[in-house]
This record gives C-alpha cells, structure tokens and sequence, in this order.
C-alpha cells in the first residue's frame, strides 16, 4: 500500500464512504477500484439505467448489466457548496458539486479531484477521475488547468 | 354525494427552540394540536372515527404513527392510516379523508401532521446534513459532498435559471414578497421586514441559494377535522376539488429530472370544482426554496399570460397581487411543517381570520404539496361553504 493510499480525502471525513459490502453500487465502486467507470444497463436492451433501477423501462427486463464506460461528460448543472457540515467536511473552503450528463447517458453527481471553489458551469466538458474516501474509490470530476495539481491539502 | 368540509383547525406553537428533556416529541406536538382542532370543532375525541397521521421520512424513533389513536386518546375507529407521498402528504390524507366520507367508510376525520427535527445541540441543516445514509445512491450521493436537502435544490434551481432565462433577481422577489406576508402573521417564525438588500446579505449555502432562500424547519403539530355531518362545526370550508401527478422522470443525458409535470394535479382539482385558474382567490403553495414558488407558478399556469419572473418581481403574490400567494410566509418566513404549512393558511384565510394578512374578500383556495425532487404534486381546492 503506498503513502497515497492512506492519505484522507481533501473534502470529506472517511464516515461518509459507502458500505461498500452491503451496497447495490458495489459494481460501480469494485470498478472505480480499477480505475474503471462503471454502469448499468438492461442486459436486454442496453438502455442506459438509474443507479438503481432494477426494471428497464424500455423493455420490462429484469436484469442489469454494469459496464465500463468512456469516463467523459457534459456538466448538466453545478453548484459552490459554502455550508460545510462541521465533523463531515473538512475542507475550509467553498467546494464544488456537480451533475454530470456522461457520453454513456447516465447521470452523475461529483465532486472535484482537487480543491476547487468554484464549479464548471453547465454545458462544459468533463472527464472522471477517482477520489479516495476511506477504502472507497468515489468518481470525481476533472476538467480544468487548476484541479491538475497535486492538490491534497488535507 | 355527501359534501366534505373542513371544520376543525388546531396548531401548536411554531418552535424554532429544540425539544428539551423529551416535553415535545412529535406525539405531543399531535396531542396538543389534535385538542385543539377537536375543540375549534366542538367536538371530543370519542366523536372521530377516523384518524390518518403523517410524519416526516427518515428513521426518527419517535416519528408519529398509527399507535397515535392510543397514545392520543382516541376511541375504538372505523379508519386508521399513516400517510406518506413526502410533501404531498397532507394534501393526500385530505383525500383519503374525503374519499372514507364520501364512501361511508367514516364520518368525521382527524388529519395530523408532527415533526420534530430541531434537538438540542444542532441546528437543522446539521440535522438534515447528517441523515442519508451511506448507500445507494444517496450514499454515493453523500459522499461526493450532496450533504442535506439544500444542495440538491441549488442544482434544480441552477439548471431551471438556465434553461428559463430567470435569474436570481427573481428568487429575491419570492423571498421578500413571502416575508411580507409573514409581517402579518404572528404565527410566522421571521417577522422583521426584509428589502433586497436583507436578502443580499444572506449567508450563501449553496449556489445560487442563500440562507433565505431555504424554509424555516420547526417543531410543531397541526391538526384538521373533515367531516360529512351538518351538524358538526360553524365554520365550513369545502373540499371542492383534488388531483395529483407523480411524473417519473429519468435521469439521463439529454432529458430534465426536476421539473415538467405537476399541472395535471391542479388541473383535475380545478375541474372537479368546476373552476378555472382565473376563480383562485389566493394559492397556497408548497414553499420549501424559493425556486420551486418560481417553478410551481409556473408549471401550474398560475401567471397567466405573464413570464413568471415578471409576475413575481411586479408583486403580483404580494397583498393587493393578482394572486396573493402564501399568505402567512410560506415554509420560507412562516414556518416549514411540511404540507400543513400550505392547508393551514388556507383555512385562516378561507375563514377570514388573517388578520393583518388577511386576504379581503377571499373564498376560494388553491392548496398545493410536492414531494421529493418535484416527483409528487398534489392539489386541492378549498371553499368557504358557511
């Protein structure tokens, strides 16, 4: 395990990572583990699915498949989040959190790789990294000159 | 078909104070506002029948249930429900009451509604923030920083400015109009006035949200009485029309997820009253940010043929507007319970009881109730029938 490994998230304390065992995500995190986007799909169809739909709405199909998928979007809406809950957040700026529309048509909502107080505006293209919180590998956005630096300040 | 009235109003003090030593769970709150409504009635418990009971989601272990009948001295009943749509709830439990009247299944309905989530030591956005859980898609959620409910909303709110054209100019005009409001209402938790410049000093909490934008949780209880008997009550308000829509929307590249879907609810409230929007003395709407007053205005055509943003800015919901909207202040300068915030203010201003806010010469009401992300719209037309 390198030093990266146990270094804390630059946004949140480790109590918020999921439970990743008892999660109907698990998919999604042992993938971005990998460093892969991953995300499902009707086995049948291959509509793109909610996070957790478990029926197609295309076709009635029950099962779901989790692919990878091409880890680039377009920002549908973002915001600058100034309240920060005090034991959860530890950062002492203004982060960002922001809802991106991926090139796969799901949608997810992320933060930043790195320190950023502001927030991409909508409209702008996107590509997904993954933070680290706790064990647990949480996708995040990475898009402009300044979230390329090193950034862990915490 | 037997006519359903609402004839009984009980609400307990508006508390932003946490409970202390366990004197206000929600249970209490109940009681004391379901004594209340009972007595504005004129009746005792043992003359309901029915009793239907909303709470908050989330697990709270002292949250309102069914065991409320016992807890709250109630007799042997005919009908007996917890109600939950989220914020639609109140609005649906009026349904559900008129449909047991209307079918025979009860005769007199108590509807209550208490929450609780101010204790001592937190506030309530620390309350909300840490509620959520950590998995599923709320967890993943969480953990990329979406603490609470207000975020969510500045996402809403900044993807509806966007697509709209509206700007933030016309959030400030929905929060200084509902504070005008609240100025007459003693019931209303922020009552000092507040200009465009007030607003401007607002604390942000989430782009473009500030602290203003954002209802006022509180403890509290409300509590109505609907009945099918004549001889019940002296003040009778209608129940002319209700209608919901739960529009399931798809979160997928290319579509919007918040907001479209709504208007059915208020157009099949407005046609079992045998109404147009243009009858609506005054609206009561479901405020919880300032947006979705903008959003609601707008999807349930309630601006006539003028931009929403127009409508709000010329005080068009203001006292003396083209429709008075909110009238005590909304879950924003009011007090946010929930959908007992809309319906309550309607009763008051249905009877003519507003006071320094009362709307003159106002009959007819539209009561409306969200839920979740703008998922669940109910709505119910309410009018003075004695």
């Amino acid at each position: 395990m390198s030093t990266m490994n146990v270094m804390s998230d630059w946004l949140l304390g480790a109590e918020l990572a999921p439970d990743v065992d008892n999660d109907p995500l698990r998919p999604l995190y042992d993938a971005a583990a990998r460093g892969e986007l991953a995300l499902p799909f009707c086995a049948s169809c291959k509509l793109t699915l909610e996070l957790e739909q478990y029926v197609c709405d295309g076709c009635g199909g029950q099962q779901r498949d989790w692919w990878v998928v091409a880890p680039e979007g377009v920002v549908h809406s973002s915001t600058v989040m100034h309240r920060r809950e005090p034991g959860l957040v530890l950062t002492d700026a203004p982060y960002p959190v922001v809802d991106v529309e991926l090139a796969s048509g799901h949608r997810l909502i992320m933060t930043t790789l790195h320190p950023d107080p502001t927030a991409p505006a909508i409209g702008t293209a996107v590509r997904v990294a993954f933070r680290r919180l706790g064990l647990v590998h949480i996708p995040a956005v990475t898009n402009s000159a300044n979230t390329t630096g090193p950034g862990e300040t915490a | 078909m037997t006519n359903v009235d609402i004839v009984g109003l009980g609400m307990t003090q508006m508390s932003l104070r946490p409970s202390l030593s366990g004197d206000a769970t929600p249970v209490q709150l109940a009681g004391q506002a379901t004594r209340a409504a009972l007595a504005d009635a004129g009746i005792v418990h043992r003359d309901v029948d029915a009793l239907l009971v909303g709470s908050s989601q989330g697990v709270r272990p002292d949250r309102l249930g069914v065991g409320f009948a016992a807890q709250g001295g109630f007799g042997d009943l005919r009908l007996l429900e917890h109600v939950e749509i989220k914020g639609a709830t109140t609005v649906a439990m009026i349904q559900r009451a008129r449909h047991a009247i209307t079918t025979g299944e009860a005769s007199t309905v108590v509807c209550v509604f208490a929450d609780a989530p101010l204790v001592a030591g937190k506030g309530s956005g620390s309350t909300y923030a840490q509620s959520g859980g950590n998995i599923g898609a709320r967890g993943l959620e969480r953990a990329s920083g979406l603490l609470g409910s207000v975020p969510t909303y500045a996402l809403l709110a900044r993807r509806w400015l966007h697509v709209t054209g509206n700007s933030a100019e016309d959030l400030c005009a929905v929060a200084t109009t509902a504070r005008r409001w609240a100025e007459g209402n003693p019931d209303a938790v922020h009552r000092e006035p507040l200009d465009e410049d007030g607003y401007r000093r607002s604390p942000m909490i989430s782009e473009p949200l500030r602290r203003l934008d954002c209802a006022r949780p509180v403890n509290g209880a409300v509590a109505i009485v609907l009945t099918g008997e004549p001889a019940i009550g002296t003040s009778r308000l209608r129940v002319r029309g209700t209608g919901r829509e739960h529009p399931v929307r798809r979160r997928r590249a290319g579509a919007e997820s918040w907001f479209g879907g709504g208007r059915r609810a208020v157009d099949d409230a407005l046609g079992q009253a045998g109404m147009s929007r243009g009858d609506l003395d005054v609206a009561q709407l479901y405020d919880p940010f300032t947006v979705v007053t903008l959003i609601l205005l707008d999807e349930y055509r309630l601006t006539g043929e003028a931009p929403v943003g127009e409508f709000v800015r010329a005080g068009q919901l203001g006292p003396h507007g083209a429709l008075p909207t909110n009238t005590g202040g909304g879950q924003l300068s009011g007090f946010y319970l929930q959908g007992m915030t809309p319906l309550a203010e309607a009763v008051v201003q249905l009877r003519g009881t507003g006071g320094a806010r009362q709307v003159p010469g106002a009959i007819t009401a539209l009561v409306g109730g969200i839920g979740g992300r703008m998922d669940h719209h109910a709505a119910l037309v309410l009018e003075r029938a004695a």
